[in-house]
């Protein structure tokens, strides 16, 4: 197999929405096989599931915060 | 109060970018997650410090990025300096086909200092101009720019990629096989 010319047809790879970043473009953009790894990777992490521990420590930080404010409202008309 | 419920839709909206980052910098999921649910609660803690209208994925990234390096700090770890990683006796080599595989790719980035690993994570993948990638992390623009450049020839050398973007898209072809 030694020899044998690996050669694929000019296969344009780009991402959608290539070329509208920025910055990093010229190094990092959809051309260059490191850029793309990257936004592979990135993506990977943002699109996994979110645990619930989140939003539900988000409804405890308001209910928090709406308790705390109707008690400062409360201390004010006094 | 409609303050408050519209801010924290906006965390919650933010949240995967947020651990996405996190888990960049950690590298290690579990601590990822504890550094997102301390930034959701000191960005919590902080609202009225935030100017609506700017950039609140920044101004969470920011937060997060000091929590991680506190963090850090606190557990004794040294941070790691750009020239502290010999990476010349661990290089992956790609795959058969030439491809470059996801896997080779993530234990690349691992190797990279942190300094380098964020900033091509802001630049690259996270969307952030090179001048708002300086105020996350504190730092000059050219300092990030530098750190972009060194990150990127690092991840090369340890993946055996040639300077792929000398040479343009046809290069690039030659390369994207399969």
């Amino acid at each position: 197999m030694s020899g044998q010319i690996y050669r694929m047809t000019k296969n344009q790879h780009e991402a959608p929405g290539a070329g509208q970043r920025r910055d990093g473009s010229d190094l990092l953009g959809a051309n260059t096989e490191i850029g793309r790894k990257l936004k592979q990777y990135y993506d990977e992490l943002v699109s996994d599931d979110v645990p619930e521990r989140f939003a539900q420590l988000l409804s405890q930080l308001e209910e928090t915060a709406a308790q705390q404010g109707g008690r400062a409202a409360a201390e004010e008309k006094d | 109060m409609s303050v408050s419920t519209g801010f924290k839709d906006d965390l919650l909206g933010a949240i995967p970018s947020l651990r996405a980052f996190a888990v960049s910098l950690s590298q290690n999921a579990d601590k990822a997650d504890d550094l997102v649910q301390e930034t959701l609660v000191k960005a919590w803690d902080k609202q009225t410090s935030f100017q609506p209208g700017t950039n609140l994925k920044a101004w969470l990234f920011t937060i997060l990025r000091n929590e991680f390096y506190s963090q850090m700090r606190k557990r004794g770890r040294e941070v790691q300096d750009s020239d502290g990683i010999m990476t010349g006796r661990l290089a992956i080599h790609p795959s058969q086909h030439g491809l470059l595989d996801l896997e080779d790719f993530r234990a690349a980035l691992e190797l990279l200092p942190e300094d380098q690993r964020e900033a091509i994570i802001l630049i690259g993948a996270s969307g952030f101009s090179y001048e708002e990638a300086a105020e996350i992390c504190d730092c000059a623009v050219g300092t990030i720019k530098s750190r972009v450049s060194r990150a990127r020839a690092r991840l090369q050398e340890i993946l055996k990629i040639s300077g792929e973007s000398e040479f343009g898209p046809d290069a690039i072809a030659t390369q994207v096989m399969g």
